[in-house]
């Protein structure tokens, strides 16, 4: 790598945390965002009862400040992290090149995180089809007759990198990614490559998820992918936990700032937050949905290796961390192939047992949890790991663990055979 | 990582190696340059007349004869039929036309170097027809919506909804092992927003080969109605009503999948691969407005490969609009002969960018550009542009450029490409 790629600005909205110092401070106090999802009826299904969405009241104040607006409420939630990681990154304009945007938008559905919003939509297909049958042509018919429904779906198509390139003052080479729940790292990895290939110096790197409604929780329920655990909500999500039954749906948006350490340098920015290191990326044929031991070590020791790192060099492990009998036990084993004897010494941070699974946005907040880390000497704790499963046998601290942090590897899997690695370094000059 | 060559920082020299195409015309890209330079087009002359000859569904579409391809034989692929929509299908039929061309990975090691782009749009082919009824059933069911929709989804439907997840068929079908990424229609560039960053994944060393597939498939009715309220569909597809005529009505539907595989030319020329064309330079751009974001892509293009392009396929939506800002951007920046395919088979969305790809790729080698179909007369207002009408424009001997334009509908991006005879 010639050129040095690093975070120069972090924005957050989340279930624990609309900023990146509250959202850091609760990782730390071990705030939990899961709740029992009680706006809608899920007691038939057999999994999935809590979720880990934006506070109301966080969400009125973000309703308040973005005014009557007919855009996607993910949007509006990227948009409010994308404001604050450009105030971070001390973005003032003046750019003199078309800018990056590589971004993840998850659940292109007719509503976010909104179950009534999602019941008016169900009703209002249901008219339609009680009146205009499936035919297609009597649809059009129909939909040309009214309004309402046809913009909730033409809303999939999102104005977000028009609305972008307004706010910047510049075109975008942008690009809106799908690699399943890895997709956040691939946004952050394919920013990166954008600016080391010189096509943008300053780019920005943005996902979100809004999808804790009926159909999802349905169809997730289906998968048996959500946690069964009947106990207190807030211990839902257990990564590294011998009880762990599934992961939890998050609702949240998270943004980074991407640019070369020169171009950060002659805007006056001289403290970041991390330096990107070597990725690795796969796609696995094999299965579906079940990750693989020898994929998760492929990732890692590709990211090693592209950083010119040593496993013993890595001092904290942000993992995938889902809280799925599968992924956790894969990740594990496939860390103990990488670090072998390390591992007693690698802290390994799991954000989901606090946030729950924010699919593409995860890798985004977790980076930034990464960051910190790196900047501040600090490890969060998973305090809901308060039985560590011996088969993964991972080190998971119940408190924050103060020590230097050089290096992170962070890993982000998904569905369909994703799986993505990264080494975040410790920034010459790190953001107090 | 190795990043550009080391030695003088230039980007490696990319081919293509591999194209595979269906369309409301056909197999493969002879029967739509065989039909432009005919005249003929394939607006609502399929078997698969559901949608279009319906009397209440208003516009004409090019649709494709068999929708329903063949799924792979073999129980591997028998076991995974159950996550593939009819997407997927088209995307494995068409990657694997695409492959046979190609060639296999020479090696493992070769398999890792290799991965799948996917152009995406932001919708299921699936879904849509069903939640109707399903909101119906809502209506008087005693279950809870939640229990109704675990009950009555249809198994796995939300994993064949996945975007990338046509990729991953493909891959396997390819027998890469790199990295698989879809790309959503928001900046896609009708599948040159794919190819871009295709272009990317090659150019900067992280895979030797990619596979760049698009599907594009009937949309649902209430994207068309959003889309027709937004810049009005064509309603009628004869003579006088094709791109760039001046009594063009707007874009005519059409419905298509095509593959086009990459791949860094030193190692195809190792491998003895067959090195279609070069791809020159690929470039997606979005901006506060299509004609901005267009008149960026094509001068990054024309800059990063110095090159006047000796013709233009061009998107030509057939959309009023959209024409004047195609003509107006590019027009100032390139004087060479223009064609589009649209008013033969149609805008295929998230693949018409890739189609015309794969369609310039042919008529470079052919040095013959194909009129543009339903062109009758040229709409003054484009300005002076060279349209190729009536009959085939022969190209010099020495002709060995191509530039590919194409815009999304309702959103701001754009994307260009240039491609090269091989010889270059």
């Amino acid at each position: 790598m010639k050129k040095k790629i690093v975070i120069s600005g972090m924005g957050v909205v989340t279930p624990i945390g609309d900023s990146v110092e509250s959202f850091w401070t609760s990782n730390l106090q071990g705030i939990s965002g899961l709740r029992l999802e009680d706006r809608m009826d899920l007691s038939a299904l057999p999994c999935g009862w809590v979720s880990a969405t934006v506070p109301e009241e966080t969400k009125k104040v973000i309703k308040a400040r973005w005014g009557d607006s007919n855009q996607a409420w993910g949007d509006i939630l990227m948009h409010t992290a994308v404001s604050q990681a450009l105030d971070d990154a001390q973005f003032k304009g003046g750019l003199k090149r078309p800018a990056g945007l590589m971004w993840a938008r998850v659940w292109p559905g007719p509503s976010g995180s909104f179950p009534q919003d999602y019941v008016d939509f169900m009703k209002s297909a249901g008219e339609r089809y009680l009146t205009a049958g499936n035919e297609p042509g009597d649809v059009v018919a129909y939909l040309r007759e009214k309004q309402e429904e046809e913009r909730l779906e033409a809303s999939d198509l999102s104005a977000f990198p028009t609305e972008l390139s307004a706010k910047l003052g510049v075109p975008l080479v942008a690009s809106r990614l799908d690699a399943t729940c890895s997709g956040g790292l691939r946004c952050l990895i394919e920013a990166s490559r954008l600016l080391q290939m010189g096509k943008a110096d300053f780019v920005v790197v943005a996902a979100v998820v809004s999808r804790s409604n009926h159909y999802t929780l349905s169809q997730y329920a289906q998968l048996m992918a959500l946690s069964r655990w009947r106990g207190p909500a807030a211990q839902a999500s257990m990564p590294f936990d011998k009880r762990r039954t599934g992961m939890v749906i998050n609702e949240s948006a998270g943004a980074l700032i991407l640019e070369t350490e020169e171009h950060a340098r002659a805007r006056g920015v001289k403290q970041h937050y991390a330096e990107l290191g070597g990725w690795g990326l796969a796609i696995d044929t094999v299965h579906l949905t079940a990750p693989r031991v020898d994929m998760v070590e492929r990732v890692m020791r590709t990211a090693l290796e592209q950083s010119g790192l040593a496993p013993n060099q890595i001092d904290t492990v942000n993992a995938h961390g889902t809280s799925t009998r599968l992924n956790d036990v894969t990740e594990a084993k496939a860390l103990h192939r990488v670090f072998g004897e390390h591992m007693q010494t690698v802290d390994v941070c799991a954000v989901k047992s606090l946030t729950g699974h924010g699919s593409a946005a995860s890798g985004i907040l977790e980076t930034v949890i990464a960051s910190l880390s790196l900047c501040r000497g600090i490890i969060p704790p998973v305090t809901t790991c308060t039985e560590p499963d011996p088969e993964c046998n991972v080190r998971t601290s119940l408190t924050p663990i103060h020590r230097p942090v050089a290096n992170v590897l962070k890993n982000s899997f998904g569905f369909g055979g994703q799986y993505a690695s990264i080494v975040f370094r410790r920034p010459e000059s790190a953001r107090p | 990582m190795r990043c550009m060559n080391q030695e003088d920082g230039k980007l490696d020299k990319v081919a293509i190696t591999g194209i595979g195409m269906i369309s409301s015309a056909g197999i493969g890209t002879e029967p739509v340059l065989g039909a432009m330079t005919s005249g003929t087009h394939f607006f609502n002359r399929q078997a698969e007349k559901k949608r279009s000859l319906h009397p209440k569904f208003p516009w004409p579409e090019a649709s494709l004869e068999q929708p329903d391809v063949p799924w792979p034989a073999g129980a591997a692929w028998a076991d995974i039929k159950k996550y593939a929509n009819q997407a997927a299908h088209q995307a494995v039929a068409v990657s694997r036309m695409a492959m046979e061309v190609s060639g296999a990975a020479a090696s493992d090691q070769a398999a890792l170097r290799c991965g799948a782009v996917v152009a995406s749009g932001s919708r299921t082919d699936e879904l849509s027809p069903l939640i109707g009824k399903l909101g119906a059933m809502a209506q008087t069911d005693p279950r809870p919506l939640a229990k109704l929709l675990y009950d009555e989804v249809p198994d796995y439907s939300y994993l064949r909804g996945i975007p990338c997840q046509s990729g991953q068929f493909i891959c396997l079908a390819a027998g890469f092992l790199g990295s698989n990424v879809a790309v959503y229609g928001e900046a896609g560039a009708s599948g040159l927003g794919s190819l871009a960053f295709a272009l990317r994944l090659v150019q900067s060393g992280e895979l030797d080969r990619v596979i760049v597939t698009a599907v594009g498939i009937p949309l649902p009715p209430p994207m068309l109605v959003a889309f027709d309220r937004h810049d009005p569909l064509g309603l009628e597809a004869r003579p006088g009503r094709g791109p760039f005529d001046v009594n063009r009505g707007g874009t005519l539907l059409g419905h298509a999948a095509v593959a086009v595989v990459i791949e860094r030319d030193d190692i195809a020329k190792e491998r003895g691969a067959p090195r279609l064309a070069n791809l020159l330079a690929c470039e997606a751009v979005n901006a506060t407005g299509r004609n901005i974001a267009l008149d960026m892509a094509t001068r990054m293009v024309l800059e990063q490969s110095a090159r006047q392009p000796d013709f233009w396929w061009a998107h030509g939506a057939g959309s009023i609009a959209m024409d004047l800002t195609e003509c107006e951007a590019v027009h100032p920046l390139v004087k060479a002969p223009a064609t589009s395919s649209k008013g033969t088979i149609g805008n295929t969305f998230e693949s018409a960018g890739l189609v015309d790809l794969a369609l310039a790729v042919e008529a470079l080698k052919s040095k013959q550009v194909p009129p543009i179909g339903l062109l009758e007369t040229p709409d003054p207002a484009l300005g002076d542009v060279d349209f190729v009408m009536k009959k085939a424009r022969q190209l010099r001997a020495t002709s060995n450029a191509a530039l590919i334009t194409a815009l999304d509908p309702r959103v701001a991006s754009a994307g260009a490409a240039i491609i090269a005879d091989i010889g270059e």
